[in-house]
């Protein structure tokens, strides 16, 4: 329940919320696209954070908060290369630009946070896949910044940021009509609540996983 | 098992190495108006050329889309065939593929470049200053 409220808000936000007049009633796809990525990088940054600690620590608890944001980064992100490549069919005119740079670095972020998550079934004992998973969680949050600053850096087809730019930041100021800007941010908070609540439900199962290591005779007994 | 593990690192550590690769090869993903002066291109190489599309420069010619494009500097008349995304319009930003010949570029395929700019139909951006009053 606490999942779907947040959900269904933010699709109706997304649905019933202003757009660009210029590029139409696709242009809602803002919501969907930038909020899911924003908190793709969250989630990949708090599996960084908790990979650095359970790598430290060897706490079971810090591997299940690693691995809960990875799965929940991993649909976010997902769901903005979906949204972002229908957008492009609409404004672009195609659904993906090879060799742009800022679409094959989204592409190879997700691939590598997949990999990740493949990096849990290799091994039985779940001590040593936790390990060497929380090597992949504490490199692959270097993509986030060279994913960011990719459309600085390398002139792209994709536009330079709207809200997270030097620009912007600076002066306050947003190359958004308020209603617009006001609607981005509601869902930006609506889609972090998802992710918390998301990433809830994987910690939980990956908490079973744990137990069933840690304490197998109890298990046995049932 | 330590082997899938060490396969598993080779394969993320390749995607980054060629990731890097493919991105700085792609310092240029398009070239400006201007640009094209500077740059040394054979016969019929294909290039990628951007910029924004001339005020009243649009007009149909033996089945051809006619437009100039400008980076602001120097302008190129675009010869086109190929299909149109609904978003092309004047002023817009465009990206064409295709080749340049004595001045003329000719062009087969189309993207439009939409910059960061959200406008609603209230018309306005989002400025600081009137709403801190």
């Amino acid at each position: 329940m606490m999942l779907y409220g947040p959900l269904a808000a933010w699709l109706a936000v997304s649905f019933f919320g202003p757009y660009d007049v210029t590029q139409g009633i696709y242009s809602k796809l803002l919501y969907i696209h930038v909020p899911t990525v924003w908190v793709a990088y969250l989630g990949y940054t708090l599996t960084f954070i908790y990979s650095v600690f359970y790598f430290f620590t060897k706490k079971q608890k810090y591997d299940s908060l690693a691995v809960a944001n990875a799965k929940s980064g991993v649909i976010f992100t997902i769901v903005t290369l979906l949204a972002g490549s229908f957008w492009g069919k609409q404004t672009w005119g195609t659904w993906w630009v090879w060799g742009d740079a800022r679409l094959n670095l989204t592409a190879i972020l997700l691939l590598v946070y997949l990999g990740y998550i493949a990096s849990r079934q290799f091994n039985k004992d779940l001590a040593k896949t936790a390990k060497n998973s929380s090597f992949i969680g504490i490199f692959g949050v270097i993509q986030i910044p060279i994913l960011h600053f990719s459309v600085i850096w390398w002139r792209s087809v994709h536009q330079q940021a709207s809200i997270l730019s030097q620009e912007t930041v600076a002066s306050g100021d947003a190359p958004m009509s308020v209603d617009i800007l006001t609607t981005l941010l509601i869902s930006v908070l609506l889609v972090t609540l998802v992710h918390i609540f998301l990433s809830k439900i994987f910690r939980i199962s990956n908490d079973i996983l744990w137990d069933n290591y840690l304490n197998p005779k109890s298990r046995a007994k049932i | 098992m330590k082997k899938n593990f060490i396969i598993v690192l080779l394969g993320i550590g390749l995607i980054i190495y060629a990731s890097t690769i493919i991105a700085s090869r792609n310092t240029i993903y398009y070239y400006t108006t201007s640009e094209t002066e500077n740059i040394e291109i054979t016969t019929n190489e294909r290039i990628k050329l951007g910029g924004f599309v001339v005020e009243d420069s649009v007009s149909q010619e033996d089945g051809f889309t006619v437009f100039t494009i400008t980076d602001g500097n120097k302008d190129i008349e675009i010869v086109f065939d190929g299909f149109i995304p609904e978003l092309f319009q004047e002023n817009m930003g465009v990206i064409l593929d295709g080749v340049l010949d004595s001045d003329i570029f000719f062009a087969d395929d189309m993207l439009v470049k939409h910059d960061n700019e959200y406008v609603s139909s209230d018309g306005e951006t989002y400025d600081v200053k009137s709403y801190s009053k």
